[in-house]
């Protein structure tokens, strides 16, 4: 009996003597914050499945850190980033941001890229009130609609229709107009969200809808699927998928004579050095969705000496060789929080918010303003028709003409050849 | 009476947790939510995979259930979390009866198979249900509660009862009759049923007991991470975590995923922030073929074999001072 008390006692003893330390670790506060440079926060996809789009924006980030401190920094202080791999795993980001906050106690933080390792980060932030500059998310403050929320990918104010606006316009202003319509979309957030904007498009624009299904991610052959659309005889055909999803569809639609009015949509990785030059000429006549292409309407002051420099990084970083698609924007956010910062000259978040909102920012990716939702005040989806491609050639990706923009309207680079096969 | 050193110890955590809450910052709460839940997933899979000796490799499946199943409340009529962990229990528990009742006929690596497909059913299944968010996802908003310093703190303290709670239960599973009846399965399944130990009802509970836990672990993930699509929710790592964990602590007792789950949990959390979050798969797979390889029966099988090992000295000794005297 008097055993079973003693164990009993020692449980007890324990407990008391981890309570008595944990109070003692408490009370003593590990870190002093520094007074010198401004620490920027943010988890980034360094690993799995999107890490190579989150090395890249790191790439560019970077750039942008070494050109501000080149120029004095933010506020007279040199910018020093503290930063996580959130290895694109969702769990990873609240840990990541309570960490950069309550520990590294960062004065400023930013997002990782996409909407999954965006959202996880939100109540964190919102609790602190803090700015938050974010990196390709959709629509994800239409849910949280928080004031301090901004997003830098040119969606615009209503992200999931703005998306396609351009695809339907160039469609429905065509002298010899569609009728029916196949909507394709990998079963993933965002290729989903992106042909559900297009499906309400098509349903204003009066087309009947032939064909609307989904595929599995990993989807190998689309010879079945490419055939299936092609039995529909659609006018058009809009596809919402990732890189390898492109790939797939590309090839088997060329193998298989698929030929609409109009091809394309929302496929990423039709903006990579890698994929646009593996697939060359049998993207022509396609059109897609870009941010960014090196044609004279898209000449921003800026951007020359920013893709130069982050082409010769990227050859030792193995990241995208061009970088038309996402570096130039996260430089872009970062960009736009630190003119913020100077502006207000301080690091109060509530009036650093309020600039945001009430200015016009020049930037590498143009001049950039907000909607009240944070997004683009307009929308900036450029279309571009691939044209005259060749094989096997990287260097062409770098001229002009080869990805023509044709919407939006002010900064149209070249016409639209229509229909598709006029342009094969 | 007699009162085990269990519950002491169990009291005094859960009062040092909540009192931490006040104390820390909440960056140890969010990393303390992933520990524990880890420790749940531990403790459940071990019931049917140490204790009854079925591997099950779908634990992601029954994870992403609960999920699912507070995604689902949330959009019907946002009940409070009260409502939402037990309604997961149910359902995962229901599950873990069904998935049993079906594949329990299956043994070692067939029945590994069947669970690793369940779980890829499921995924496929929710994917495919737009109520659910689909492939685009849900967002779950949370507000502030009062008394917590924060949301997480608050979620921290419910998974650390849970984890608790889910503790107590395995021990008692472990100790009971219930226990000793799995104990014989695992180590000779029809001699246990010509002993007249009931088993498919036994392994029925087993399944059950750890669906509904692995449900209860899943059932808070929407309210920490605010986001869930099918990819995440039923992602590997889970899997892999929970069965990681009480191979490296030792399957044969209840303590065995608690120390794995402590362990383990703390050095991926650690490494997570001070070198990379890749490293974490890394240190799993590296530690679990190590201990797989060198130590079967986990930690608290090299610690058995130590206090043996000295008990065994002592006597020694013990043996040759009398021979002396």
């Amino acid at each position: 009996m008097l055993r079973i008390n003693i164990t009993c006692l020692r449980a007890w003893v324990l407990a008391g003597v981890l309570a008595v330390s944990l109070a003692a670790v408490a009370a003593f506060p590990s870190t002093a914050r520094a007074a010198e440079p401004i620490k920027i926060g943010f988890s980034m996809t360094l690993t799995g499945g999107l890490a190579a789009n989150g090395k890249a924006a790191l790439v560019a980030m970077e750039i942008w850190r070494e050109d501000i401190n080149k120029k004095g920094g933010l506020l007279g202080r040199q910018v020093e980033f503290v930063y996580y791999d959130d290895s694109t795993n969702p769990a990873n980001v609240p840990g990541i941001y309570t960490k950069l906050l309550n520990i590294d106690k960062v004065d400023l933080v930013v997002s990782s890229y996409g909407t999954n390792l965006i959202a996880p980060a939100m109540p964190i932030i919102m609790k602190k009130k803090l700015v938050f500059m974010t990196l390709f998310g959709l629509a994800v403050n239409d849910r949280f609609k928080y004031d301090r929320f901004f997003q830098i990918m040119p969606s615009g104010p209503e992200p999931k229709t703005d998306w396609s606006r351009g695809f339907f316009q160039l469609a429905m202003s065509q002298s010899d107009t569609p009728k029916t319509i196949a909507l394709l979309a990998t079963d993933s957030e965002f290729s989903k969200n992106a042909v559900a904007g297009a499906r309400t498009n098509a349903k204003k624009a009066g087309l009947e809808i032939v064909y609307d299904k989904t595929f599995k991610p990993g989807t190998a052959d689309f010879s079945p699927i490419v055939r299936a659309i092609k039995a529909t005889n659609p006018d058009l055909v809009y596809v919402g998928c990732y890189p390898p999803g492109a790939a797939g569809i590309v090839r088997a639609a060329n193998e298989l004579g698929l030929e609409p009015k109009m091809f394309g949509g929302s496929m990423v990785g039709l903006q990579y050095a890698a994929l646009l030059t593996k697939l060359g000429p049998q993207l022509n006549g396609m059109v897609n969705y870009d941010f960014w292409a090196p044609e004279p309407t898209l000449d921003f002051p800026g951007i020359e000496a920013f893709l130069e420099e982050y082409q010769a990084k990227a050859r030792e970083a193995g990241t995208d060789a061009l970088g038309h698609y996402l570096p130039p924007y996260a430089y872009a956010y970062l960009e736009i929080l630190g003119q913020a910062v100077n502006a207000v000259g301080s690091l109060d978040q509530g009036k650093i918010a309020d600039y945001i909102h009430k200015t016009t920012f020049d930037t590498v990716v143009g001049p950039v303003s907000f909607a009240k939702n944070g997004e683009w005040a307009k929308t900036r989806v450029l279309m571009v028709q691939f044209q005259n491609l060749e094989a096997n050639n990287v260097d062409q990706f770098h001229k002009p003409g080869k990805r023509v923009v044709l919407y939006p309207a002010e900064v149209k680079s070249g016409d639209f050849i229509y229909p598709y096969n006029r342009a094969r | 009476m007699r009162i085990a050193p269990f519950w002491p110890l169990a009291a005094a955590t859960f009062v040092i947790g909540v009192a931490a809450t006040f104390y820390f910052n909440e960056y140890y709460f969010v990393a303390g939510y992933l520990v524990l839940q880890g420790l749940i997933m531990a403790t459940a899979w071990n019931i049917l995979g140490g204790f009854t000796g079925y591997v099950n490799f779908g634990s992601a499946g029954f994870f992403a259930m609960g999920a699912y199943t507070s995604v689902v409340l949330y959009t019907a009529i946002n009940p409070p979390l009260f409502v939402v962990i037990p309604a997961a229990a149910v359902v995962c528990g229901l599950l873990g009866l069904g998935a049993g009742y079906l594949t329990l006929r299956l043994r070692g690596v067939y029945f590994a198979i069947a669970t690793l497909a369940m779980a890829i059913v499921l995924e496929t299944l929710m994917v495919n249900w737009e109520y659910v968010g689909g492939a685009i996802g849900a967002f779950i908003i949370t507000e502030d509660v009062p008394f917590f310093a924060s949301y997480n703190a608050y979620l921290f303290v419910l998974m650390l009862a849970l984890a608790i709670g889910s503790v107590a239960l395995a021990r008692y599973l472990n100790f009971s009759r219930i226990g000793r009846g799995l104990a014989a399965i695992r180590d000779d399944e029809v001699a246990a049923e010509c002993a007249g130990v009931p088993t498919l009802r036994l392994k029925l509970i087993s399944t059950t007991v750890m669906g509904a836990m692995m449900g209860v672990a899943g059932a808070l993930y929407p309210y920490f991470v605010t986001f869930v699509e099918p990819v995440s929710a039923f992602s590997l790592i889970v899997a892999v975590n929970a069965i990681a964990m009480p191979m490296i602590g030792g399957t044969s007792t209840w303590v065995g995923p608690v120390i794995g789950a402590l362990l383990l949990g703390s050095v991926q959390e650690w490494t997570k922030v001070n070198i990379s979050s890749e490293l974490n798969l890394l240190i799993v797979g590296v530690l679990l073929v190590g201990f797989v390889a060198l130590a079967p029966q986990g930690i608290v099988g090299l610690a058995q074999k130590f206090a043996a090992w000295t008990r065994e000295q002592r006597e020694k000794r013990r043996g040759d001072d009398s021979a002396t005297a």
